[in-house]
This record gives C-alpha cells, structure tokens and sequence, in this order.
C-alpha cells in the first residue's frame, strides 16, 4: 500500500532531478569557460563538459537505480497483499469446511428422521396391504353374493314370474298359486305382482262377462221381437208387411251385432237350432243378418244341410263374410256365392267384385281367421270385428276358411264346412226339402227300436253318418203319416183361412176342387 | 193364442224377406186367396226351394190359401212367390169363380122362394 501511494510521486522526481543536473552541469560549464583564460578556454570547456556528462550520468544512474527499488518495493508490496489475500482465502476455506461439516451433520440428520419416516411409511403400507387384502375378499363376498341374487333374479323373471302368471290367467287363485313358490327368494315381490294379476284379471273377467250378459240379452231380446215380428207377418195382410218386414230387417242386424260381441266375448251362441239347416236356409239365414242383402245373390243347388248345433256360428261366420263382400264393392256391384259339396264337406264361396283386400288386409284376414286364439287387444278400436268374429266361430266348428283374389275382380272367400257337420238327405228321398223344413219327429212315433237320441229327445248322429241315415226308419214313417190328403188339406185350409182374417168363406169343400177342374 | 199349423215359434233361421228378396209386394195382383195354381213345369235343381215345393204342391190345382198354409208361409209373400213363377210361365192360374160352373147357378128370385119355403117350415 505504501508502494502505490510513493509512485506517483516517485515518477516525476527522476526526470527532474535529471533535468536539474543537466541543467545545473550546463551551468558550470558555462562558468567555467567564462572564467578560465581564452588560451585556456577550449581545454576547460572540454575537461568542464566531460565532468558535466559524467555528472549527467551519474544522475542518471542513480534517478535508474531509485526507479528500480521503487518497482522492487511495489511488487514486494503487492506480494505481502497477495500473501494475504492467500492467508485470507486459506481462512474463508477453513470457515467453508466448518460450515460443510455442519450441514453434513445436518443432512445426516435429516436423512435418520427420513428413515425413520420411510420406516413408518412401510408399515402404514403393510396395514394398507393388509386392509386391501381383506377388502377385496370382502369384495368377493358380496360379488358372489350378486351372482347370486341375479341367478335368482333371473329365474323369478323366466320361469317363476311366467308359471305363475300362466296358473293365474288360468284362473287359480293367488294363495294357491303361492304355495308353490314360498321358498322364493323375492316372495313378497312375487306376491305383490301375483296380486296385481289377478286383480287385472278379475277386471278383465268381469269386463267380459258383463259384456257377454248385455250381449245375451240382446239376443234374447231379439229372438223374441223376431218371433213376434213372423208371428204378426203371419196374422196381418200386405198393407203392413212391408213396415214389418223393414223391422224384420233391422232387428237381425241388431241380433247379429249382439251375436258379433257374444262371440268375442266367449259367451254361447244365440239360438241353437234343434234340426239340421239346409244349405239354401243357411245361406238366407246369413243374409237376412246383412245390409246390403238385395246385392248378394245365391247359386246353390245343394240339398244338403248343416247340423243343428252348427248352424247358427256357420251362419253368423257367413254374414260376417258377406256383410265384408257387400262393403267391400260399391252399390251396384253384386257379390255371388256359390256352394260345392266335396267329399271333405260343402265348399261356400263369396266373390265379390269390389277393389279387393290390398296384401296387408289380406294377411291380416288371413291371419284373424287362422288357428291362432283370439286376442281382444288385437282389435283396433272397435272397427272390423268382423274377421275376429269369423276366427273364433271358425276355430269353434272347425271352419277353414281362406282368402284370395276373384276372377271377378275382388275378394273371393272361400269357406270349408267340414264333413262332420254336414247332413245329406236320403238319396232318392221324394221330397228333401220339405223332410228338411218340416222335420219328422221320431220320437213320436212308437218304434220297435228306437235310434239312439240326445237327452232332448233329439236324433243322435253318430260322424261321419249322415242325420238321415240316423233317423233312418223313423223319419220315412213319420213322414208318410202326413201324406193322407184330404185330411192334411182340410186342416191346412181351415187353418190359413183364420190366418188371414178377410178372407172370404170358402166357396166349396177344398177337396171338390180338383174334382170340378178335372 | 197359437193356432195349429202356425209356426208356433220362430223355428226357421230365414226371414221373410230373404225369401221375397226385399219384395212386400206382388207386382201384378193375379192372386186372391182362392185364385187356383197349377204347375206347367217339373221343380228343377238351383231353384229357389218354395218355388220347388209350390211347383211338386200344384201338379194339382190348389188355391194359394193352401198353397200357403202347406209352405207356412204368409198369404202375401206366397202370393209374391206365385208371381215369380207366374211371370217365368211356371204356373198358370185360374179364378174359380169364372168356372162354367157359375153360369148354372139358380137366379136370386129362385133363391129367395126357397128361403121363404124354409122360413115357414
């Protein structure tokens, strides 16, 4: 330090020290020479300036050599700093290392508290491990559990829930139905829903049987006005027959309304019929029951007959058909049935000449009067009962009935009375409408041995027999009892002249008047 | 109430009004109760059945009245019957009361004497 603050002055001295001998050597040159002879001038200038030079030399020197130990001082100078500044840096390392050591200790420690955490964690995580294991054999548990339940699940819904329902539509009642299933897992919801079934299907029973009683009552209703109605056709003359017969007309589509609905609601029939129905009588049965009846026209020359307690469902399935056909084709067109007896039993036939069903109908029809039972929820709101109606009547007397375009344009259906409930009338027979029309009672007559009969009296027919063969030898008698002329004409007369009341007092005996013609 | 011979009931399923297919009235008034029918023609398959049986009934001459109570049927719809067959040249029908029969009938003053006669026995 004393060296940097000595250098600046020290630089200046030198060069004005050399000046100042210079200077100072010039000058006792110069005094020299002024003082020494002329003579002697030169000699003494000479020796004057070569002391001066060496004078300037020596300065010099010594002005060199004072720089020299100045530099000599600084660098000794900034070697002791250097010294300590080592010394300094050699005390800083110390404290460094201390402070090393320290945190070293320090870190130690931090890393023992770490292990002992880190020890702690791996027992926190074996408890933790312990617990997983047993959560997950819990969680097994209750999965096996689950299998379990929605095995059971799954047999309540395939097997107990359709069994049960099944016994229940049957008409069994809840408990005993239950009794069965009482181990089952899901009993009360079992017995809720059981419940409710039968509940349902209490409804729906006593929907029907109400609807089959109103129906049964307007049958009844009808048969009676119907009775009536030929009872007073019979008593007045043309002025009101007419009017009656309009009524007539009317009250067989209302019967036949309440026959559709009996029908469909499994009530019986409306009227059985206790003798066999010929075909002709079959087919105006069905078309008494229609509309648009004057449009139908028949092409039968079948003698045969429908049994009895067929006829009627024959007949109602049939004016269904025809009351289609007639809606089916517009006013003026006419729909035309034709009937075939084949040996599998009478073919009926109704074509009409309308638009024809498009495919869909088609199947529908087809499919309404198939095998398939009869399910309400399948008619759409109460229009086209019909097909449904003639389904059930079919799968009943066991009608096969099928559908296909006409070759007149339309619809022809075709309907397969089978052989078991048709009746032929003897072959040969002289009169096969009027046995049919008037029937004979056999029972009536004393017969050594009598055919077999119903509990009513009626002649049993055994299959494939016809009902002629079954009354055989007591129809043919029964028949001839009536033949004695004279006696049947009288009464006859006597009983259509009451009948119609204007009628004038016979003329002459009924029995004369062939006699006086011939 | 029922009389004999009369439906008692309603015991067959077609109504009257299928039988004269929506007819109340004959078209032509030909028949009177005691008008007689005779048959020109043998019944043939295909017909209508009561055509059938008024034409097997009246091979010999019957008045529409029995014609009638032997089908069963009304007067007037046997009488809407009768003119079906009338018109296809079935049946021929004649009145009785134009027989020659009437011509030889007593005259009124005749008549009157017997009843007299009988009065005062």
């Amino acid at each position: 330090m004393t060296a940097r603050l000595r250098r600046p002055t020290g630089g200046p001295v030198g060069p004005l020290c050399v000046l100042a001998a210079v200077l100072a050597g010039a000058g006792a040159v110069a005094a020299a020479t002024a003082a020494a002879p002329s003579s002697e001038r030169s000699v003494v200038a000479g020796w004057a300036s070569a002391a001066a030079l060496a004078w300037c030399a020596a300065v010099v020197v010594a002005v060199v050599q004072r720089g020299r130990a100045g530099k000599l001082r600084v660098q000794l100078a900034q070697a002791q700093a250097r010294v300590e500044a080592a010394h300094a840096a050699a005390l800083r390392a110390g404290a460094d290392t201390a402070a090393a050591v320290s945190e070293a200790q320090a870190s130690r420690a931090r890393a023992n508290a770490a292990r002992t955490e880190a020890e702690a964690a791996r027992i926190e995580l074996l408890a933790a491990r312990s617990e997983t294991v047993e959560a997950r054999a819990e969680a097994a548990t209750a999965r096996a559990a689950a299998d379990d339940e929605r095995a059971e699940l799954a047999r309540l819904a395939e097997q107990t829930i359709p069994a049960v329902v099944g016994r229940l539509r049957a008409g069994a009642s809840v408990d005993t139905v239950l009794v069965e299933h009482r181990q089952t897992a899901h009993e009360d919801l079992l017995r809720l829903m059981a419940r409710e079934v039968a509940y349902g299907e209490r409804q729906r029973a006593a929907a029907l049987a109400v609807c089959a009683t109103a129906a049964g009552r307007v049958q009844a209703l009808a048969t009676s006005m119907h009775a009536e109605l030929r009872e007073m056709e019979h008593r007045h003359g043309e002025e009101v027959l007419g009017d009656l017969l309009r009524l007539d007309h009317s009250t067989a589509q209302a019967g036949r309304m309440a026959d559709s609905i009996a029908v469909l609601t499994g009530a019986r029939t409306g009227r059985r019929w206790t003798k066999p129905i010929t075909v002709e009588s079959i087919l105006r049965g069905a078309l008494g029951r229609i509309g648009a009846y004057q449009r139908v026209r028949l092409h039968s020359a079948s003698t045969a007959a429908v049994a009895g307690y067929a006829a009627e469902g024959v007949m109602h399935a049939l004016a269904e058909l025809l009351d289609n056909a007639t809606n089916f084709s517009a006013p003026p067109a006419e729909v035309h049935v034709y009937v075939e007896e084949l040996h599998s039993g009478l073919v009926i036939t109704v074509e009409d000449g309308g638009l024809g069903l498009s495919e869909v109908w088609l199947r529908r029809a087809e499919r309404a009067v198939s095998g398939e039972a009869l399910d309400l929820t399948a008619l759409s709101a109460g229009t086209r009962l019909g097909f449904a109606v003639v389904g059930a009547l079919a799968r009943k007397h066991g009608l096969s009935i099928s559908f296909r375009p006409s070759s007149r344009g339309g619809t022809g259906v075709v309907v397969l009375i089978p052989e078991t409930l048709v009746a032929h009338p003897e072959p040969g027979a002289a009169e096969p409408v009027r046995a049919a029309v008037q029937p004979a009672l056999p029972a009536a007559a004393p017969q050594a041995a009598p055919p077999p009969v119903t509990d009513g009296g009626l002649p049993k027919r055994r299959r494939g027999q016809t009902m002629a063969a079954a009354t055989g030898p007591a129809a043919a008698p029964a028949l001839k009892v009536r033949q004695p002329e004279t006696a049947s004409r009288f009464g006859a007369f006597r009983q259509a002249v009451q009948g119609s009341q204007p009628a004038p007092p016979s003329p002459a005996t009924p029995a004369d008047l062939p006699k006086d013609n011939s | 109430m029922t009389r004999v011979g009369e439906p008692a009931r309603d015991d067959d399923p077609d109504r009257l009004y299928t039988v004269t297919r929506g007819r109340s009235q004959a078209t032509r008034h030909a028949f009177d109760v005691v008008t007689l029918i005779v048959s020109e023609q043998e019944p043939q398959p295909g017909m209508q059945s009561e055509h059938a049986r008024i034409l097997r009934l009246c091979v010999r001459p019957t008045a529409v009245v029995e014609v009638a109570a032997e089908l069963g049927l009304p007067v007037s719809v046997v009488k809407i019957l009768l003119g079906d067959l009338l018109e296809a040249g079935r049946i021929t029908a004649r009145h009785p009361r134009f027989v020659p029969a009437q011509a030889k009938l007593p005259d009124l003053d005749m008549l009157k004497q017997v009843l007299h006669g009988l009065q005062k026995l």
